[in-house]
């Protein structure tokens, strides 16, 4: 009998062979994929921003996370520091004639830009030219005018306006220098700056940066050797990113999250009183006769908002519900009032001012503050347990909101929106929110049609005033005639919160919201 | 001769050499069994999800939007919230419910409107042929090269987001596989002889498609359409996961997976629920569609033999 021997290296043995091997291979290749990825090397850390960083130039893009990056890169005659106090760094001289309200600076004489080439006066003057003439500034609505330079010598100079302006110290920590040839009125993704990083790589579209150490810094020398931008819109993305290592630092995160990351194991958080305000803020192009053209109308809706409950569970206590017209932290701020939940109180006022039936349109766009959506839907609950019908419309980033606020594209009557502060003066959110006239409005470039002649007036003679005391109480006059209009349907002042990984030093994180990079390092 | 035949000798209990075993052991059966299971489980799973999103009004619970600060993220089997609280201290089962039914309707609309769009256009195109049938094949072919939901974005985008505009769109979008369907159907009903016969018969020709071709292809079309319904609810969740869903306070299955998310590591639930609730209709409603396609191949495949 013949006996069938199968060969030892049949085909079958061969497929079997070849198909684990081939499964050994893809599998090391996912297990590789499964771990974290795209970890930054030794020397460099990882930014995840939760806005798109279009530029590191800031004279349209300006949020709070961005200005660690552009500051790292470009540098500004003044800065603002922990204290919320300008702390002189192209300069070492800037000082205000009183007589005169022109201010005398003078540049300090080892500045120089990252190809060796000083920083000069008309670098300065053509920053301060570009900076007004681009549309939509928000830099620009910080200033009462815009100053004009007028070279003294090669490195001094005046900064002139036509009324005083008391606070140009604070002010000038926005404007950053660019050697003037290569400085345009639009925004700078790349190029030579005095700061201690130069960019490597940069794309605006997807807000993705690559910085490296500039060796021939005028400064102390930061310790990190390249840093990363990315952009990271999802928030969980963030976290994740944080938590597997991939991104070192995230900041702007809602209280939730922080939650989440705190107590973990290689992230530590960092919180500061913020000088950010985040409002509801009434439509102020209401046609006369509607009724939240009325202050006591506004007034009124303003008992349904529970704000302590959506401070202490929507927010987790990481926010406190705003004061006064501005963050109570910033230089010259006074309390005016505070918002009081009397359900009651507002239905029986609204009855008594004759409004029934009312139903208002809240629009807002999407992560312009932390908890964003769940505000929203948690005022509108409020509104309709007084009787007050509510809808709301979420916009996109991106999308045509700007139109809206404005009010071309469509009506509403409560806008969703944050201010930020970046000099940490109560003057600057004042001019920027409240100091809108007749011919600005024509533009429509007013705060949501804030216009009070009386308001702005005010404004202005207290950033005239270049004495303190005098300047406050005018301020404190002021804020208080704005809180009597009602504004807001309800604020709130978050904290400044990160997170960040614990192989990098702790970030010492401003009231502003940034952080100064260069003195950021890795431990060990 | 004659042979008579004996009948007290006992009957073979088959008139054939397979046995029962055998015969239950076919493919023929096992594909009938499978077919069967596969509604069965489909059934029950689509009735689980279904049955309880109709009767929402009628169950003890809690409004979709009534909130309670103070009971944020309670977890399942707390307090009497059966699928835990949200963000809000919302009744989480009441909102998968009534959003299932914003899901749902806008999911059923849009397949109605598609498989009509589609049947019409594919049954004309495989029908009459000549200029309709290339007008329609392009235009079809147009539209299955675009991305889906790049389309579909950019189209909520212009508009504002609202149900009446997501249904149109996803339906829009849906049309072109019932209408390739359709076509092809029509265009092997067109060559057989009934067809013949009506035409000599002098019958007009939208007579013939509309009352002999037409009900013979429907319910192979109906299939198709059946199992669009389950990636219409899928795209209506990705949309409002996106962002691109009805405006709030619609609570719509892919804005409580997206509002939920950042939560996945502490309140599992938020996520977990409703994309499990997705999972089992559209799982469902597949194991339905595909029964009953496998169920008519046999069947035809029986008549065929016959």
């Amino acid at each position: 009998m013949t006996r069938f021997t199968p060969p030892i290296l049949g085909r079958r043995t061969l497929l079997s062979v070849g198909a684990g091997l081939g499964a050994g291979l893809a599998l090391s290749q996912l297990t590789a994929c499964a771990g974290p990825t795209g970890a930054a090397g030794p020397g460099t850390i990882s930014l995840g921003l939760n806005r798109s960083l279009v530029s590191l130039d800031n004279k349209l893009n300006q949020f709070e996370a961005a200005v660690t990056v552009q500051r790292a890169v470009r540098q500004a005659l003044t800065s603002i520091d922990q204290n919320l106090r300008p702390q002189l760094v192209l300069a070492d001289r800037f000082e205000l004639d009183e007589a005169s309200g022109s201010w005398t600076v003078r540049l300090r004489d080892d500045v120089h830009y990252s190809d060796d080439t000083p920083v000069t006066v008309e670098d300065v003057a053509t920053a301060l030219r570009y900076y007004g003439e681009v549309n939509g500034s928000f830099i620009v609505g910080l200033f009462p005018e815009m100053p004009t330079v007028e070279p003294v010598d090669d490195r001094t100079f005046r900064l002139h306006t036509q009324r005083p302006v008391a606070v140009l110290d604070y002010l000038m920590a926005n404007i950053h220098i660019t050697p003037a040839a290569a400085n345009e009125p639009v925004e700078l993704s790349s190029g030579v700056g005095s700061g201690p990083y130069v960019v490597t790589r940069a794309n605006g579209g997807t807000g993705e940066y690559e910085l490296a150490r500039n060796d021939r810094y005028w400064g102390p020398a930061p310790s990190l050797r390249n840093v990363r931008v990315r952009f990271v819109p999802e928030e969980s993305s963030r976290v994740v990113g944080l938590r597997s290592g991939e991104i070192d630092v995230i900041d702007s995160i809602s209280p939730d999250s922080a939650d989440q990351l705190d107590g973990m194991r290689g992230v530590r958080i960092q919180r500061s009183p913020g000088t950010r305000i985040n409002q509801l803020f009434f439509n102020f192009r209401k046609p006369r006769g509607h009724p939240l053209a009325d202050p006591a109308v506004r007034e009124a809706l303003t008992y349904a908002i529970d704000g302590r409950a959506l401070i202490d569970n929507v927010l987790t206590g990481s926010a406190q519900q705003a004061e006064g017209v501005v963050p109570v932290a910033l230089e010259g701020a006074a309390r005016t009032g505070a918002f009081t939940y009397d359900p009651r109180q507002a239905r029986q006022r609204l009855d008594a001012l004759g409004v029934r039936d009312l139903a208002v349109k809240i629009i807002w766009e999407t992560g312009e503050f932390a908890a964003d959506t769940f505000i929203m839907e948690a005022v509108q609950e409020m509104l309709s347990d007084v009787g007050v019908r509510s809808t709301l419309q979420q916009f996109e980033p991106g999308g045509d909101i700007l139109q809206w606020r404005q009010g071309r594209r469509g009506d509403w009557d409560v806008l969703g929106n944050g201010f930020g502060n970046p000099t940490g003066l109560a003057l600057t959110s004042l001019q920027g929110m409240y100091a809108g006239t007749p011919e600005r409005e024509e533009t429509r470039d007013t705060y949501q049609g804030f216009v009070y002649p009386e308001v702005a007036g005010l404004i202005s003679d207290a950033t005239a005033e270049a004495d303190r005391d005098a300047r406050n109480l005018l301020l404190t006059d002021v804020q208080q005639r704005i809180w009597d209009l009602w504004p807001c349907l309800w604020a709130f002042v978050p904290d400044a919160v990160l997170a960040h990984r614990t192989r990098m030093t702790d970030p010492a994180l401003k009231p502003i919201n940034s952080y100064d990079l260069a003195s950021v390092a890795l431990e060990g | 001769m004659s042979t008579a035949l004996d009948t007290t000798a006992t009957p073979s209990p088959r008139p054939s050499a397979v046995s029962a075993r055998q015969l239950a052991a076919s493919t023929a059966t096992r594909r009938a069994r499978a077919a069967r299971l596969k509604l069965w489980i489909g059934t029950v799973c689509t009735l689980l999800v279904v049955v309880p999103i109709a009767l929402a009004q009628l169950l003890p619970l809690p409004g979709p939007n009534d909130q309670d600060l103070g009971k944020r993220r309670l977890a399942p089997f707390t307090e009497g919230h059966l699928f835990g609280t949200d963000q809000l201290g919302r009744d989480v089962l009441s909102r998968i419910l009534h959003g299932g039914q914003v899901s749902l309707t806008i999911g059923v609309l849009a397949v109605v409107v598609s498989g009509v769009i589609g049947i019409v256009a594919g049954a004309a195109a495989g029908y009459f042929g000549g200029w309709v049938d290339s007008v329609v094949s392009r235009l079809l072919e147009a539209q299955m090269s675009l991305p889906l939901l790049m389309m579909l974005l950019l189209v909520v985008a212009l508009f504002d987001p609202s149900v009446p505009v997501i249904t149109s769109v996803i339906a829009v979008a849906q049309w072109p596989e019932v209408a390739r369907l359709t076509r092809s159907l029509v265009l092997v009903e067109r060559e057989k002889p009934y067809v013949a016969a009506a035409r000599m018969l002098g019958l007009h020709r939208i007579q013939i498609l509309v009352r002999h071709i037409l009900p013979n292809i429907i319910r192979q079309a109906t299939l198709v359409v059946l199992l669009l319904l389950a990636q219409a609810v899928l795209l209506e969740s990705a949309l409002s996961y996106l962002g691109a869903g009805p405006q709030r306070p619609f609570a719509t299955w892919g804005r409580i997976i997206s509002d939920g998310q950042d939560y996945i590591t502490t309140s599992w639930w938020l996520v977990t629920l409703p994309g499990l609730v997705i999972v089992l209709l559209v799982v469902g409603v597949n194991l339905i569609g595909d029964g009953l396609r496998d169920r008519s191949r046999v069947r035809r495949t029986a008549t065929e033999g016959n």
